[in-house]
C-alpha cells in the first residue's frame, strides 16, 4: 500500500478521515478496544478478596488500643472484618452510635475513598500498604465519655422493672437467643433482663438496621409495654454535663410511618431531667439532655422510662452515654 | 442495509446459533444457585407434573374439576404455559430419559432452549430486515449481554417472554409485510403462546394496535395503499383477538373453570403487585414514587456500552434513511415504502417494553429482567448499526490502492474484521460475570465495584447460595445447620437433589437455630447481617464469597463451631 506524499495529499487524507463514516467506524473500533481494556481494568483493579489480608501485619502495628477502624467504601468492610477479626472491629466499634467519642480512627481507604462520618477528623498519620492506604484521622474535639449505659448493663450495675402492673425484670446471663430471621426482630442476646410477656419484653443490648441507610446500631432492646412503662435503672453512676444518646427501631418497621411515638424519659436521682419522644421516620435520632445541678456527679442513680400509647411493633432500642 | 431473503443456509446459521447458545448455557448452568422464584417454580412444576403423570394413566381422572384445581392451583398467579414446560422436561428427560446430572438442569433447560431459541429468532429477523451482518451480531449481541445470559439460565419465565414476546411481534410484522392468511393465524397463535407465559404479553395488544394507527397515517401521509394496510392489520389483530385467548385457555387448566374470576384474580395480582425493595443509588426504594431514572440507568450500567453505542448508531442512521424515504415519498419521487414498518416496530417493542417502568407508580422490585424484552430489539437496531459500519469499511477498502487489501471489500471479510473488536468487551463481561450475573455492572460504572461505591443492588434472589457450596460441604459439621436466608426452601432442596450440596446439612429458617448463616447482602437486608453478630458473638465472615472482589454473599460462623 503506498501513502499519498506531498502536502496537499497529505491535507485529502486529513479531510477524508473527518467524513462522518471513517470517524464512526473509527470512534466504534476506539469504544470497543475501550471498553475491553475497561473490562479488565475494572474486574482486576486492587484490592481483590485475597489482597485485605496483607493488612494484619500493618494494622496490628499501627492500631492503638481502642482505636475506631473505618474502611472506605464502605462496601469493604466485610473483607477487612474477615482478614483482621473482632479484635480490630469490636462490635461496640462496629456498631458505634456515632464517631463524636473517638479521639482517634483507623481509616483502610481503598480506591481513594474516604468517610463521609469522618470528614471533620483531620489527617496526621498516613501508610500506604499494597492497593490500601492507611490513614490515622484525629478527631479535634472527642467527647469524654464518662459512663456508656450500653457497656453498663448488667446485675451488677442495673436493674429493669414495669411499672405497670410493678413488676421486677429478672437478669437471665443464659437466655435463649432468638433471632427473628429473614424480615424478623433484631437477636435478643443470651444476657438480658425478662420481663413478663414474652422475649420481645425484655432489656439486653442487641444491634438493629436503625436509619434508611441500613447502618448498624448496637443499644438497649426497650420494647415498650402494653401498659405503664419499662424501667432501667443505673445505680452508681458517674456523671458528665449531659446524657446524651440515639434511639430508634428497625428501619424496616418505622419506615411505614404507622406506629405510634415512643417516649424516653430520663431522671437522675429521681428527678426528671428530660423527655424525648421518638416518631416513626426519625431513623437513628439523637437526643441531649444537660444534668443541671446533677452534672459531675461521682455517683448518681439514673432511669430510662420507656413507653408507648400503642406498644405494637414498637421494637424500640436505645443508647446512651454521659459525657 | 436493506434484507435478504432468507435460505436453508439461514435456518442452518440460526440453528447453530441457537444450539452453541444452549450448548453454553448448559455447560455452565451447574455453577449457578437457584433464584428464590426458582423454588416457587418447581413446587409449582412438581404439582402440574404430577397432574401430567395423571393425564397420562388415567385421563377421565385427570379431567376432574378437583383434580385440576388441586393441581393448577399451586402459583395460579403466573399462567401455566411455561411451567407446564418445566414439569414435561423434569417427567421426561429426567425422571424418564436421565439426560442430565442434575435434577435442576431438566426444570431449566426449557428456559434455556427459549432462550437459543430467541438468539435464533433474532438472527433469521436481522438478517431478513438488515441483512446477515446484522443478523449475527445482534443475535450474538443479545446473549452477551450480561444479565440477559444470567437470566437465560433459570427456570423462570423472563427470558421465556422476552422469547414469545420476539415471536409474536415477528410474526405480526410478517403478517403486516406479506398479507396472506398463514402470517395472521401464526400471530395470533404466537400471542396466546406469549399470554399463557408472562403477564409482559399484555402489551403486545397495546403495540400492534398503535403501530397500526401509524402505517396508516404514514400511508395517508405519502400516498400509500392504506386499503391494503388496513386489510392485513385485520387480519393480524382479528387473529391476536381470536385465537390469542383460545390458545392461553387451552393451555392454562386452571382457568378452564370460573374463567372470568381467576382470569380476574390473576390480573389483580398483577396489577396490584406489592412494592418490593430495591437500592439504587444508594438508597432503598420500596414505595412509589418509584425513580424515573432507574430503568434509563440501569440499562446503562448492565448492557456493554458498546451495545448500546452501536443501538444508538443503528437508531440515527435507521432516522436518516427514514426521514430522507419520507420526504421523497411525500414530494411523490418514489411509492416504495418497505422498510419504515421494521424501523418504527421494533422502536415501538423497546418504547413499549420501557414505558412502564419509567413511570413513577410501577414497582422496581426484579432490576432489569422486567423491560428485558426491549433488548432483542436494541440488539436489533445495533445489528443495523454495525451493518453500516461494515459498509463503511467496504467502502473505505475499495477506495485503497493495495489490491490485496481491496479484495476484503468483497465478501463477509469486513465483517469478520469488526465483529472481535466490537464483540470482544461483550464476550469478556458476559463471561466474566458468571455465576454473579446479577451482581455485574460495566466499566462504565467502574464493574462491579464501581457499582458497589455507588450504591447499586448487588444482588437479590438469593441464588449465590450456589457459589458457596463447596465452603458448606467443607466445613458444616456432620448434620450441621445452616440458616439459609433469603434462599427459597425449594431452591436449597434442589442443591441437595442436584448432589452440589450434602444432603445431611440441614437448612432453618433463624439465625440461632444454625452454626452457619448465610449473609445475602442487600442494603435492606443488613439487619439479618446484625442478627448473626448478635446471635453467634463476631462480626468476622468465615467466609465471603463475590464478583471481581466485591463481596456479594458471606457466611458467619458460631464461635467455636
Amino acid at each position: 500500500m503506498k501513502w499519498p506524499r506531498g502536502p496537499r495529499s497529505g491535507l485529502r487524507v486529513a479531510f477524508g478521515a473527518l467524513r462522518p463514516g471513517p470517524l464512526a467506524l473509527g470512534a466504534f473500533v476506539a469504544l470497543g478496544i475501550a471498553e475491553l481494556a475497561g473490562f479488565f481494568v475494572s474486574s482486576r483493579r486492587k484490592p481483590d478478596f485475597a489482597d485485605w489480608a496483607a493488612l494484619a501485619g500493618p494494622m496490628a502495628e499501627e492500631r492503638k488500643q481502642g482505636e475506631l477502624v473505618v474502611v472506605a467504601p464502605s462496601w469493604g468492610e466485610p473483607l477487612a472484618r474477615q482478614a483482621l477479626g473482632d479484635e480490630v472491629f469490636p462490635l461496640r466499634d462496629v456498631a458505634r452510635p456515632d464517631v463524636s467519642r473517638y479521639r482517634t480512627a483507623l481509616l483502610i481507604s481503598a480506591f481513594g475513598e474516604s468517610s463521609p462520618e469522618l470528614s471533620g477528623f483531620r489527617e496526621i498519620g498516613r501508610r500506604e500498604v499494597g492497593p490500601f492506604v492507611i490513614r490515622r484521622l484525629e478527631n479535634p474535639s472527642p467527647a469524654a465519655v464518662v459512663f456508656d449505659f450500653v457497656d453498663g448493663l448488667g446485675p451488677a450495675q442495673a436493674s429493669v422493672r414495669t411499672t405497670n402492673p410493678e413488676v421486677s425484670c429478672p437478669w437471665n446471663p443464659n437466655a435463649r437467643v432468638i433471632a427473628g430471621g429473614l424480615g424478623g426482630h433484631p437477636t435478643f442476646p443470651a444476657a438480658r433482663f425478662e420481663c413478663p410477656g414474652g422475649p420481645f419484653f425484655s432489656v439486653g443490648p442487641t444491634v438493629i438496621a436503625a436509619d434508611e441507610a441500613f447502618r448498624p446500631r448496637r443499644c438497649l432492646f426497650s420494647h415498650p409495654p402494653a401498659r405503664g412503662e419499662v424501667v432501667t435503672r443505673f445505680e452508681g453512676v458517674p456523671l458528665g454535663s449531659v446524657i446524651r444518646g440515639h434511639g430508634g427501631m428497625y428501619w424496616i418497621i418505622e419506615r411505614e410511618r404507622k406506629g405510634a411515638p415512643v417516649a424516653l424519659a430520663v431522671r437522675v436521682d429521681g428527678e426528671e431531667i428530660g423527655r424525648w419522644e421518638h416518631h416513626d421516620g426519625d431513623g437513628w435520632a439523637a437526643f441531649e439532655m444537660p444534668l443541671g445541678t446533677h452534672a459531675g456527679k461521682k455517683s448518681a442513680t439514673v432511669e430510662f422510662f420507656v413507653s408507648s400509647k400503642n406498644h405494637a411493633h414498637r421494637h424500640f432500642c436505645f443508647e446512651a452515654d454521659t459525657r | 442495509m436493506s434484507g435478504v431473503k432468507l435460505t436453508w443456509k439461514d435456518d442452518l446459521a440460526a440453528a447453530l446459533l441457537a444450539g452453541l447458545a444452549m450448548v453454553v448455557l448448559v455447560a455452565t448452568v451447574g455453577d449457578l444457585g437457584y433464584a428464590r422464584d426458582e423454588g416457587f417454580y418447581f413446587h409449582a412444576a412438581d404439582s402440574y407434573r404430577r397432574w401430567f403423570e395423571l393425564l397420562l394413566a388415567n385421563p377421565r381422572a385427570a379431567f376432574e374439576p378437583k383434580a385440576i384445581d388441586g393441581a393448577w392451583r399451586v402459583n395460579s398467579e403466573h399462567p401455566g404455559l411455561i411451567k407446564s414446560l418445566f414439569a414435561l422436561s423434569n417427567l421426561f428427560l429426567q425422571k424418564k430419559w436421565h439426560l442430565f446430572a442434575m435434577e435442576g438442569t431438566s426444570y431449566r433447560f426449557p428456559g434455556i432452549f427459549l432462550a437459543g431459541a430467541g438468539v435464533a429468532l433474532v438472527y433469521r429477523w436481522g438478517a431478513e430486515a438488515r441483512g446477515r451482518s446484522a443478523g449475527i451480531f445482534a443475535a450474538i449481541a443479545l446473549f452477551c449481554m450480561p444479565n440477559f445470559f444470567y437470566h437465560a439460565h433459570l427456570a423462570c419465565f423472563d427470558v421465556p417472554v422476552v422469547t414469545m414476546f420476539l415471536l409474536a411481534t415477528y410474526c405480526f410484522w410478517k403478517a403486516m409485510r406479506e398479507g396472506g392468511s398463514r402470517w395472521p393465524i401464526a400471530a395470533g397463535l404466537t400471542f396466546g403462546l406469549a399470554l399463557d407465559t408472562k403477564h409482559n404479553a399484555w402489551f403486545l395488544p397495546i403495540l400492534a394496535v398503535t403501530f397500526v394507527a401509524l402505517c396508516l397515517v404514514r400511508d395517508r401521509l405519502t400516498g400509500g395503499n392504506m386499503k391494503e394496510t388496513a386489510r392485513r392489520a385485520l387480519a393480524a389483530l382479528g387473529a391476536m383477538a381470536v385465537l390469542g385467548p383460545l390458545v392461553m385457555y387451552a393451555l392454562w387448566p386452571w382457568i378452564w373453570r370460573d374463567t372470568f374470576a381467576r382470569l380476574s384474580a390473576y390480573a389483580s395480582f398483577h396489577l396490584n403487585h406489592e412494592y418490593y425493595n430495591m437500592e439504587f443509588l444508594g438508597r432503598t426504594y420500596w414505595t412509589p414514587p418509584m425513580p424515573r431514572l432507574y430503568a434509563p440507568l440501569m440499562t446503562a450500567a448492565t448492557v456493554p456500552t458498546v451495545t448500546l453505542a452501536l443501538f444508538a448508531l443503528g437508531l440515527g442512521v435507521r432516522a436518516r434513511t427514514r426521514i430522507q424515504a419520507f420526504l421523497r415519498a411525500r414530494a411523490g419521487k418514489i411509492t416504495r415504502r418497505e422498510g419504515g414498518e421494521t424501523d418504527l416496530l421494533w422502536l415501538m417493542a423497546i418504547g413499549i417494553s420501557y414505558g412502564a417502568w419509567v413511570l413513577p407508580k410501577t414497582p422496581i422490585f426484579g432490576g432489569t429482567k422486567h423491560w428485558m424484552q426491549a433488548y432483542p430489539f436494541i440488539a436489533l437496531f445495533a445489528g443495523a448499526g454495525v451493518s453500516w459500519l461494515v459498509s463503511v469499511l467496504r467502502v473505505e477498502l475499495r477506495k485503497l490502492k493495495a489490491t490485496n487489501v481491496r479484495k476484503f471489500a468483497r465478501g463477509p471479510a469486513a465483517a469478520m474484521a469488526l465483529f472481535p473488536v466490537l464483540l470482544a468487551a461483550p464476550v469478556a463481561e458476559t463471561a466474566g460475570s458468571h455465576p454473579w450475573g446479577l451482581s455485574n455492572y460495566v466499566p462504565l460504572v467502574g464493574g462491579a465495584k464501581g457499582a458497589a461505591t455507588l450504591g447499586l443492588n448487588r444482588t437479590f434472589w438469593g441464588y449465590t447460595t450456589g457459589a458457596v457450596v463447596d465452603y458448606l460441604n467443607r466445613e458444616v459439621p456432620r448434620g450441621g445447620a445452616v440458616y439459609i436466608h433469603d434462599t427459597a426452601w425449594p431452591s436449597w432442596d434442589m442443591l441437595q437433589k442436584d448432589g452440589r450440596l450434602r444432603k445431611d446439612i440441614r437448612g432453618v429458617g433463624a439465625v440461632h437455630e444454625a452454626d452457619f448463616a448465610l449473609y445475602h447482602h442487600e442494603q435492606h437486608m443488613q439487619g439479618q447481617e446484625y442478627q448473626a453478630w448478635v446471635a453467634y458473638g463476631t462480626v468476622q465472615p468465615a467466609h465471603v464469597a463475590g464478583l471481581h472482589g466485591t463481596p456479594v454473599i458471606w457466611i458467619y460462623r458460631r464461635k467455636g463451631r
